[in-house]
């Protein structure tokens, strides 16, 4: 262990060095999640979920409370096994292998700071425990002090802290063992929303920093959406759907994606095909709207439900003229939520209630509220999440 | 008008069982400095008090047998009961409900029913009574409210530190003596305190079990009230009266332990 | 998993020699012996027998038992009377911790000196005889102690702290503003009491009287010093079977009967925390 450690600290040669934190850089590793499985009883929390993330990787887990993402995350970091599957570090199986022996490093919801040991031990604690030289400890420690902006703060007690200050001790301490992988449980869900911001770009910058392989669990959207370079989008103990923060906003696999992430509107209809290969969504009430078709698989007739992002509809006060690409519909705005640089609208059309999101412009006609408006949007951006 | 009666209720049973308390110990202290040997008051006088600690071999001799005693089995009770608490809040097994009622049931017997079955228990097995005997059977008892008062603390023990801990490299001897441990001491050290005072202050169980040559405190004071009393006693109850006040003082620092369960 | 129970089996190593050694086999030998033939000198022989039981259903040890339990329930009843307002005054006294510092100095104090200290209010030539006798209340000395009575008094005086306790515990722990809402409902003060508070600190209550009657129907040492001849209770019973009469057999038979009913009542016990823990929804 020891060897590890000051082979890959560039620093441990060096004394009295002032301290560069952009130089911390690490070894990250994949983490490989073939089929596991868990069951708590007879309740199934876990069913053969797979998993590959890559070498450096800042990747999110999101879901929402009870799908299961502690209990995965637990087990990548070794403290509970699954009952069936098995877990790799890079290429190697670690499913057997104890918590203090694998190279991951948890930060925990609840900080999980020790009380009874000032901000320098808790950071300290684990290079302690392998017995490293007095010096280099200190000096790691205060490297990492840095890393998370507490310094001068090395001899509080966790009780004098704040609850971003304990979380950044979580964070360091965590991270002086030169973790291969960072596991984050919702690191910020007990912070305060402004904070929560704050922390999240230093986690970003801290990522970029190391390079290690970050695995973030939140069930904030907002959150995975600005830091990851992946998402997995679990419910029920299932993966629904993985990809980039983009792929996943604007392609979502199906409609409790499409609902989770961001806002939607949902519209559902029976797919007709016309005889000069005219592809258009047939609602109950609203009459036929144009859809693009790029899945052989569906077929004429089937019932399909359409996700269309509240940002992508352009609401008009009179009927557009052009109407080629641009799909549209007729209703009348029932309530309008005004928030600073952009209002939402509500508009009652013959099929529902749409929600649309528009950004304020300059010299825009002002809707108001019963006013009969036009809503238009391409044909791209109509999303089918579910089909029959 | 409902309100203020009550109070006047509560108010009054409030002072009369402090007056019952403390009455009786207002007695002791009263005579402890009376002159006379019988029970009138003649008048002040410290003789009672230079007797006891010029004149009592027999009674310090019991004091250090009760001290002994009193150190010895609480530091056993506290190894034997703290660790039992950690298995007992970690680690879930089979008929884990039984096994904890009999670990406590000690503490709620009547002491005679332990005090008896210890001495059958002895003689049976043929074992000297002695001052060791009087430590086993200290230890018996003690584990119990150790059990107690280091459970309770552990219940408020956040379990993800110790996870924390093994996450960053501690094996089970650290986890216990760096996290565990250290979290657990004002319990740990209540837990001596109680185990402590409740072995100076047992009679039954000691009376039962100890034979010539381990007369504690309290056998040494029963036999004082029995055979022949002196105002020497009237001058160690106030003595232990006060080396009470003193201590528990002390255990209030820890009360939060003892008395929450 | 192995791993874990490997620890806890560690852990709990100690403990369970400890109880296996020094507590249950004690107890499992005491019940053995009330099923053997009793020796002359003390001993048994190991035959089995049920004399130790067929002699315990004589008038002379029902008489015992009676009164053992006709003292038991009387102590508590007064402890209890005592106990609920004092522990009640306590929690809700601003001044509660210098209160419950005085209730816990009798609690700490050496029992036989609490013991002694009622020896020497009542004995024939006690505090109380001096004091009337100086008053003119009386001609000549009387003994107020060796009868029930006695017993009564100090019995409640040594084992009150054990009830106000974890009373006042409960109290502490109940939320007082139930019975402002209960107020605000139309309940009266004391249909608040008795349908709010009562209810809610069930199993201090329960706790309470157990932490006094059990010690109590065991006593030894307060009808053996206090008692004198009419006050012989259960607990003086067994030590005269088990150092006078010799008889273990029937020391260790009136010994596992004491056993039977505390686990008695401490499963009653259990049984009432698990139904309140339900009826909260825990
Ligand atoms: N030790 C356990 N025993 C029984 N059930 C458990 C246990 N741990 C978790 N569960 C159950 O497994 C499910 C998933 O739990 P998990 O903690 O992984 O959810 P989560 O996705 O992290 O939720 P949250 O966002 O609320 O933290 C829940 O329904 C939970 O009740
Ligand atoms: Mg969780």
């Amino acid at each position: 262990m020891s060897t590890y450690f000051i082979i890959t600290d560039p620093f441990s040669t060096i004394v009295k060095e002032p301290v560069n934190i952009y130089d911390i850089s690490m070894l990250g590793s994949s983490v490989g999640i073939k089929n596991i499985s868990k069951n708590f009883g007879h309740f199934k929390v876990l069913s053969d979920i797979n998993l590959e993330i890559k070498k450096g990787e800042f990747f999110s887990l999101l879901g929402p409370s009870g799908c299961g993402k502690t209990t995965l995350l637990r087990m990548i970091a070794g403290f509970d096994k699954p009952d069936t599957g098995s877990i790799f570090l890079d290429d190697r199986n670690v499913t057997d292998i104890a918590s203090n022996k694998r190279k991951v490093n948890t930060v925990f919801q609840n900080y999980a700071v020790f009380p009874h040991l000032t901000v320098f031990d808790n950071i300290a604690f684990g290079l302690k425990l392998k017995k490293i030289d007095k010096k280099i400890i200190q000096k790691e420690v205060f490297t990492f002090l840095e890393l998370v902006k507490l310094n001068g703060q090395e001899r509080k007690m966790p009780s004098q802290l704040s609850g971003g200050q304990k979380q950044r001790v979580a964070i360091a301490r965590a991270l002086i063992n030169k973790p291969q992988v960072l596991l984050l449980d919702e690191p910020l869900s007990a912070l305060d929303a402004k904070l929560r911001k704050e922390l999240l770009i230093e986690l970003d910058q801290i990522h970029n920093e190391i390079g290690i392989t970050f695995i973030y669990v939140t069930h904030d959207q907002e959150e995975a959406l600005g830091v990851s370079d992946r998402i997995a989008i679990m419910k029920d103990g299932k993966i629904n759907q993985i990809g980039t923060s983009k792929e996943i906003y604007e392609k979502p696999a199906d409609a409790f994606v499409a609902g989770f992430i961001g806002e939607t509107n949902l519209l559902k209809g029976s797919l007709s095909i016309t005889e000069n290969k005219e592809t258009k969504l047939i609602t109950e009430k609203a009459g036929s709207i144009n859809i693009l078709i790029n899945n052989p698989k569906i077929k004429s007739g089937a019932s399909l439900t359409v996700s269309l992002r509240p940002e992508k509809i352009n609401i008009l006060p009179i009927e557009p003229t052009v109407k080629i690409t641009h799909e549209c519909l007729q209703g009348q705005v029932k309530e309008i939520v005004y928030s600073g640089f952009q209002s939402r609208y509500f508009v009652k059309t013959k099929q529902n209630i749409m929600n649309i999101i528009k950004v304020h412009e300059a010299n825009e006609t002002r809707i108001r509220r019963g006013d009969k408006v036009f809503l238009e949007w391409e044909k791209s951006d109509m999303n089918i999440v579910e089909f029959s | 008008m409902n309100h203020t009666k009550r109070g006047i209720f509560t108010t009054t049973m409030v002072i009369l069982t402090l007056l019952f308390f403390y009455l009786p110990m207002a007695v002791l202290l009263l005579y402890s400095f009376n002159s006379s040997k019988s029970m009138v008051i003649t008048g002040f006088s410290l003789k009672w008090y230079n007797e006891l600690f010029t004149n009592s071999p027999f009674l310090w001799k019991a004091v250090s047998n009760s001290l002994i005693i009193a150190v010895s089995s609480a530091f056993s009770a506290v190894l034997i009961g703290t660790l039992g608490a950690i298995g007992l809040r970690w680690y879930s097994f089979k008929l884990k409900n039984l096994f904890q009622i009999i670990s406590m049931l000690p503490l709620l017997l009547p002491e005679i029913i332990l005090g008896v079955a210890l001495l059958i228990f002895f003689s049976a097995f043929s074992f000297p009574q002695n001052l060791f005997t009087v430590y086993l059977s200290h230890i018996t008892f003690n584990i119990p409210f150790v059990l107690l008062i280091v459970m309770a603390r552990l219940e408020e023990f956040d379990s993800t530190l110790l996870e924390a801990a093994r996450d960053l490299g501690a094996r089970e001897i650290d986890v216990l003596m760096k996290i565990l441990i250290p979290l657990t001491m004002p319990a740990i050290i209540a837990a001596l305190l109680m185990s402590f005072t409740l072995s100076l202050e047992d009679f039954v169980i000691t009376f039962f079990i100890s034979g010539p040559g381990s007369t504690t405190l309290p056998i040494y004071i029963y036999s004082m009230i029995r055979f022949g009393v002196s105002p020497v006693i009237n001058a160690l109850s106030v003595l232990i009266v006060l080396a009470t006040i003193v201590l528990s003082l002390f255990l209030s620092k820890f009360s939060k332990y003892i008395i929450n369960h | 998993m192995t791993e874990k129970s490997r620890l806890g089996h560690f852990y709990l190593f100690p403990l369970t020699i400890w109880s296996i050694l020094f507590f249950v086999s004690p107890l499992i030998i005491i019940i053995l012996y009330s099923f053997l033939t009793k020796d002359i000198y003390g001993g048994v022989i190991y035959t089995f027998s049920l004399k130790a039981y067929q002699s315990l259903i004589q008038l002379t040890y029902l008489k015992v038992f009676w009164f053992t339990l006709k003292i038991s329930v009387i102590s508590t009843a007064i402890i209890m009377f005592f106990a609920i307002p004092v522990s009640y005054y306590i929690a809700r006294s601003p001044l509660k911790n210098v209160l419950l510092f005085l209730v816990l100095i009798p609690f700490w104090t050496n029992f036989l000196i609490r013991i002694y200290a009622w020896i020497a209010i009542m004995g024939n030539n006690g505090f109380l005889n001096q004091l009337l006798l100086s008053l003119h209340v009386l001609k000549t000395n009387i003994q107020f102690l060796y009868n029930p009575i006695a017993v009564i008094v100090v019995l409640v005086y040594t084992y009150l702290p054990f009830a106000i306790l974890p009373l006042y515990a409960a109290i502490d722990k109940f939320d007082f503003t139930l019975l402002e809402a209960s107020s605000d409902l139309g309940a009266s003060r004391l249909q608040g009491i008795l349908k709010v508070l009562l209810p809610n600190i069930r199993t201090g209550l329960m706790a309470a009287f157990l932490f006094a009657f059990i010690p109590i129907f065991g006593a030894y040492a307060v009808p053996q010093l206090v008692g004198g001849q009419e006050s012989f209770m259960l607990g003086n019973m067994i030590a005269r079977e088990l150092t006078i009469t010799r008889n273990w057999p029937l020391a260790s038979a009136i010994a596992t009967i004491i056993t039977l009913v505390t686990c008695l009542g401490i499963l009653l016990y259990i049984r009432s925390v698990r139904r309140s823990d339900e009826k909260d929804g825990k």
